[in-house]
């Protein structure tokens, strides 16, 4: 009777284990979790904006190149109906120094240029994006830009932003990002420009209306 | 054989309700969260280094939300009571090492990264919370899985 009790409550542990696992699983998958704020260099238009576009982007990527553009410009036609922050989620295993340029373009943002410099790192990709040896591109940017270089190197090899980078990649991973650059708009997955701008044409009326405003 | 008294019941049942959904919530924000970030809460408490950090972030948030749904639903009860107040337990040191040291915790980890409240109050929080689990390892068999799986002569005798 006892053993029999058990098996029922085993079974049923079991089966609560089971689905708890689904749901998260499935939560995971729908992007369901808490937002993670990105660092308010990388954050672009009013916060409370009707449309939200996170960014997973490598600055190394031609295909983010192209997005940069056309988030540039959608902003413009846009500005208040638009948020968009920038995560990073460099591909390390076809872009050596991607993570480089990504530490480099965040301690340009706790500088105040973090788009200036993204922008120079994406116009000028194919002249570091492949070197054999560390490109001397970063300090000719830093120095173009008028920013402090030596407070940047720190700021690059510092633990703050280490962590920040693997926060976002860690991100990314989870929720499934393979491949750069990819959109969350509003929570609906995007690859590649294109697929931006499918998807954000769907809130089109969203985007005027709050354009007129 | 005496009869529980309805109020204590309810109070099992509150109880067992409240730290397993508590634990179902805290796991769940985690679980959905990258590793890292709860990883990196983990490491200001300077208990464990990166590695062990990093696997617990992967492995806690799980326990927490299995451990809190099988408690909230009354399933092995009283040893899942005494589990959950074992995690609760340990929460509670490292919350108080931490706060006799005086580390620098802007974030607990207790919800995930965001929405932490200060290390005293998490503090107090856990302590109500471990009053809870033993209210509810005490007389939490109440109106639970455990009960209706029960054999029918143990159905309604008291705790």
């Amino acid at each position: 009777m006892t053993d029999k009790s058990t098996a029922r409550r085993l079974g049923i542990a079991a089966a609560l284990i089971f689905l708890s696992t689904v749901a998260l699983l499935l939560g995971r998958q729908f992007s369901l979790g808490p937002i993670r704020p990105a660092p308010d260099w990388r954050t672009f238009g009013p916060p409370e904006a009707p449309v939200q576009i996170q960014e997973f982007t490598d600055f190394a990527c031609p295909a983010c190149r192209m997005a940069a553009g056309k988030i540039d410009e959608m902003m413009r036609v846009f500005g208040p109906g638009l948020h968009v922050s920038f995560k990073h989620y460099p591909l390390l295993n076809i872009h050596p120094w991607s993570l480089d340029a990504a530490a480099y373009a965040d301690c340009a943002g706790e500088q105040g240029k973090f788009k200036a410099y993204a922008d120079l790192l994406f116009e000028g990709q194919e002249k570091w994006g492949l070197a054999k040896a560390p490109p001397p591109e970063f300090a000719d940017y830093a120095k173009r830009l008028k920013l402090d270089w030596a407070a940047m190197q720190v700021c690059a090899r510092s633990e703050a932003t280490k962590k920040r980078l693997r926060t976002d990649i860690a991100e990314g991973d989870l929720r499934g990002v393979t491949a750069t650059p990819t959109f969350f708009i509003n929570g609906r997955r995007a690859v590649g420009a294109a697929q931006l701008i499918d998807q954000a044409m769907k809130f089109d009326n969203i985007l005027r209306e709050a354009a007129k405003k | 054989m005496s009869e529980t008294p309805i109020k204590i019941k309810i109070s099992a049942l509150l109880a067992r309700l409240v730290v397993g959904g508590v634990f179902v919530y805290a796991g769940a924000v985690k679980a959905l969260a990258p590793a890292e970030e709860f990883a990196y809460a983990i490491e200001t408490y300077k208990v464990v280094g990166p590695k062990l950090a990093l696997l617990a972030a992967n492995v806690m948030p799980w326990v927490e939300v299995y451990a809190g749904l099988l408690l909230a639903a009354g399933v092995f009860t009283a040893p899942l009571a005494l589990f959950n107040l074992a995690m609760l337990a340990f929460f509670e040191l490292l919350l108080g090492q931490a706060w006799l040291r005086g580390l620098p915790i802007t974030s607990c980890g207790c919800f995930g990264a965001g929405g932490s409240t200060s290390i005293s109050q998490e503090f107090l929080q856990n302590l109500c919370l471990m009053c809870l689990a033993w209210v509810a390892f005490k007389f939490g068999r109440h109106w639970s899985v455990d009960q209706a799986c029960a054999p029918a002569p143990e159905a309604g005798d008291a705790a």
